[in-house]
């Protein structure tokens, strides 16, 4: 298995990386969207397909990394590297200031504050005009940097990928998936499940921060409609629940299957792709609630890695 | 001597209700104890709060003279407290193997090497890589036998370990709990089956409505006339 | 800007109108994890739903939106048992993230099914715009008259559950469906017409506000975010809760929303529910865990 796949790997990612040296504007513009779902869909598996705290309010940290690299960019001249990064930072310190009370709540509880923290952020960002620009926006410098920020979403892509393997392979991702299975018998077999939830959900928000930073940086301007955008927590979901929750390539499947169908196909029909997306919710969770990867792995006996 | 388990005028109460009132417990090391009393009598609150599930209202817990009530369950299970459920709770989309795995602390490969080991002495080993969900009752029911033999506790607390097992599998399990007071480990065990408790426990203790009502060695509880009005009514 | 006790007085009653209709919507949300163990999240979709088939039996067929109301329920019973017995009851007994999932997506293909059939159009009923002023109090006649029949329908709902036959058979799955199938209760019945109540109670908090806010197919998230925060307040599952909470949110709401800005308020109920989740888990007046 190793012996195919790791070559496989490899040749992929050196495609990727030589693609913008052959590729089209638009080629290149694609691949980086999609760098940026791999990396969205893959960082709410390590929360909600791991440890099954579903998380619907996940854009949020996309969200606080977008404001907090655009900030830091145009109010203080950070070079963007590292503005991205500190929004990354950022992140992960919203999800410690939220993880800490929300996560001793049971499911449903975290869920539904999970989807109000994106709501309040969105007020907020609105409402402190002089510091976000509010309703109207915040501009960044003009800047050509679509190659360098194209390399920089998929080293987020990959790496969030890698650290889902870590994770998954190792005896923290086993904890993790006992407190999906039963969290009170985790409890009694001495696992601290509070902290082990809490650096799932710090680790799960590092990448949509830094994946938001490089967002606002590409884009030039953000606001907070698109960029709380509620539609975009959606996607994640449908994209892991599609490809497999709990596996490491069932992200991956979910985000290239339903970003190159929505590229291809839904674009043009904005409310009857979302009404699609929640009819694929339904259908995931009532006939295939594994995903796709989930029943090859339960059918043919296959690794969590696969 | 200190006891292992020290129980001290413990009360639970859910709204009105008192599930566990003014209880108390003391368990010496290397015997077996039986806890028995009707239904709905505070039989497994009382272990919900010795594990930290619950939270008592009043009273004390103690592990070998520590003070533990208050402690999240986690805590008390890595002071040494192993137990297993009324209703099976193993990990089904986790391997029988890694069940066991996820309790360890330390190197994998040893960790890996007992946990096979512990899953031998309950002949599962052709198992150990089925995820547990596939497993039949009986053998899930070994799996958290083995899972919670994994941190080799001090106090062993089995909720209901014959309910739904059939004769052979429960004498090997009688045969483990046996061989665990052996090694000078205390047992705890609620069981319904009285030739079950009649057979293993060296003392019994009865709850019903929540009151300890009784203690003493099983021929001496059965002609207890309050545990008899207990069980038959008045 | 100064407080004066007059401003108080209108806040704490506009408060409780508020929170009278929260409290109503809420219910429903709460019946559904009594007797489920499921947080409908298409709860505040399902409301939606309710406003928009007010706009149009207004526009429509000309008729008065509180006539209309006891329609709006009817058919939202039969939408909510529907869906009931077509897709919720197929994860009642799964694990909790099937049905939560589940009900996510519902709400999404609700809401999307909206803005194809409606398009998002913001739309409104124009109707009894005015206002009552009484002993310098100003109130708007559509939030007092929603606020007396969220009341009343609330009433109504709990002597239902309390006197007849079939509400006690609903509380007495929500306490324990296994001890409700020993008793001869249908327990599939029984979650059947939960949901169709609950959805009832959500088309009727739509009709409600649909004089006095904006209709469109997004209205609807926030009101299950409210509800929610209305169940966590009182206590989930706890049914008298939701009428506390319902009122100490419409209280919380306007009172900040006069010390700060209505934009704010919403933070402010964010944070309120944090503080209460860390503090009591269980909800205010205390509810069972899930």
């Amino acid at each position: 298995m190793r012996r195919v796949v790791l070559p496989a790997l490899a040749v992929v990612l050196a495609a990727l990386a030589v693609y913008p040296t052959v590729a089209s504007g638009y080629g290149v513009r694609a691949m980086l969207q999609l760098f940026m779902w791999v990396a969205l869909a893959g960082s709410w598996n390590l929360i909600s397909g791991l440890t099954g705290y579903v998380s619907f309010g996940h854009i949020a940290f996309f969200g606080a990394g977008a404001y907090a690299t655009a900030l830091a960019i145009a109010r203080w001249h950070w070079p963007w590297p590292v503005a991205a990064l500190a929004g990354g930072v950022a992140a992960c310190l919203l999800a410690l200031v939220i993880g800490y009370p929300c996560l001793r709540l049971k499911g449903p509880y975290f869920a539904i504050s999970m989807l109000g923290l994106n709501e309040v952020l969105r007020a907020l960002v609105s409402y402190f005009e002089g510091l976000t620009g509010g309703g109207s926006g915040l501009s960044l410098p003009t800047l050509e940097a679509t190659i360098p920020i194209y390399y920089a979403m998929g080293a987020v892509a990959v790496a969030v990928t890698a650290l889902a393997y870590a994770i998954i392979t190792s005896r923290f991702g086993l904890r993790l998936m006992t407190i999906r299975e039963d969290e009170v018998a985790a409890e009694a077999m001495g696992i601290d499940t509070a902290r082990h939830k809490l650096a799932a959900f710090l680790l799960s928000a590092a990448g949509p921060g830094i994946v938001g930073g490089l967002f606002a940086r590409d884009q030039g301007f953000i606001e907070p409609l698109s960029t709380f955008a509620l539609v975009m927590t959606i996607t994640m979901i449908v994209m892991v629940l599609f490809g497999g929750k709990g596996t490491v390539w069932g992200p991956v499947l979910g985000a290239v299957v339903l970003f190159v169908s929505q590229e291809l196909v839904w674009a043009r029909f904005p409310y009857v792709h979302q009404l699609l997306f929640g009819a694929i919710i339904v259908a995931v969770v009532l006939l295939m609630p594994r995903g796709v990867l989930g029943v090859l792995q339960q059918r043919y006996r296959l690794p969590r890695t696969i | 001597m200190t006891p292992v388990l020290e129980v001290d005028g413990l009360v639970k109460s859910f709204g009105g209700v008192t599930a566990v009132d003014r209880v108390s417990l003391r368990l010496e090391a290397g015997a077996i104890y039986g806890l028995i009393g009707p239904n709905g009598s505070g039989k497994t609150t009382l272990f919900n709060c010795i594990t930290g599930v619950e939270r008592a209202d009043a009273g004390r817990v103690l592990l070998d003279g520590r003070r533990v009530d208050g402690l999240p369950p986690w805590r008390i299970a890595r002071l040494g407290v192993g137990r297993t459920f009324q209703t099976i709770r193993i990990f089904p989309e986790l391997t029988a193997v890694e069940n066991l795995l996820v309790v360890t602390e330390g190197d994998w490969e040893a960790a890996c090497a007992r946990a096979r080991e512990l899953l031998a002495t309950v002949k599962l080993e052709r198992l150990a890589d089925e995820y547990a969900g596939n497993l039949s009752y009986g053998q899930q029911k070994l799996v958290e036998f083995a899972r919670m033999l994994m941190r080799d506790p001090g106090l062993v607390l089995l909720d209901e370990p014959a309910a739904g097992v059939n004769r052979t599998l429960l004498n090997d399990l009688l045969d483990a709990v046996r061989a665990l007071r052996d090694r000078g480990r205390t047992v705890l065990l609620v069981e319904h089956d009285m030739k079950v408790v009649m057979g293993l426990c060296e003392t019994v203790f009865v709850l019903d409505h929540g009151e300890k009502i009784a203690e003493g060695p099983p021929g001496f509880i059965q002609g207890d006339e309050r545990v008899i009005e207990a069980y038959f009514g008045r | 800007m100064t407080i004066t006790p007059q401003m108080l007085g209108q806040v704490v009653i506009s408060g409780i109108l508020a929170g009278a209709l929260y409290a109503m919507v809420a219910l429903g949300l709460s019946l559904i994890f009594g007797v489920m163990r499921v947080i409908n999240v298409a709860h505040g979709p399902l409301l939606m739903l309710g406003a928009f088939a007010t706009y149009f039996l207004y526009h429509g067929l000309g008729l008065n939106p509180y006539l209309g109301l006891p329609l709006v329920m009817v058919v939202m019973f039969g939408v909510g048992a529907l869906v009931q017995r077509t897709l919720v009851a197929r994860v009642v007994d799964a694990p909790e993230l099937q049905s939560l999932l589940l009900t996510f997506g519902i709400a999404i293909a609700l809401v999307n099914l909206a803005q194809l059939a409606f398009t998002s159009d913001i739309r409104s009923v124009e109707y009894l715009t005015a206002s009552w002023t009484v002993g310098g109090f100003a109130f708007s006649k559509s939030r007092v008259i929603a606020g007396v029949l969220a009341v009343a329908i609330t009433a109504g709902a709990f002597l239902f559950l309390g006197r007849t036959r079939l509400g006690k058979a609903i509380r007495a799955t929500s306490q324990s469906p296994d001890v409700a199938l020993v008793c001869g209760i249908d327990v599939d019945r029984i979650r059947m017409i939960t949901f169709g109540l609950a959805c009832a109670l959500a088309g009727a908090g739509g009709a409600l506000i649909a004089v006095m806010v904006a209709i469109q197919p997004e209205m609807g998230q926030i009101w299950t975010f409210k509800s929610f925060l209305v169940i966590v307040l009182g206590g989930a599952g706890n049914y008298p809760g939701a009428l506390l909470g319902g009122i100490l949110l419409g209280l919380v709401e306007q009172l900040s929303s006069l010390l700060l800005t209505a934009q704010l308020s919403e933070a402010v109920s964010y944070v309120l529910l944090v503080l209460v989740l860390l503090v009591r888990p269980t909800g205010l007046l205390g509810g069972r865990a899930t």
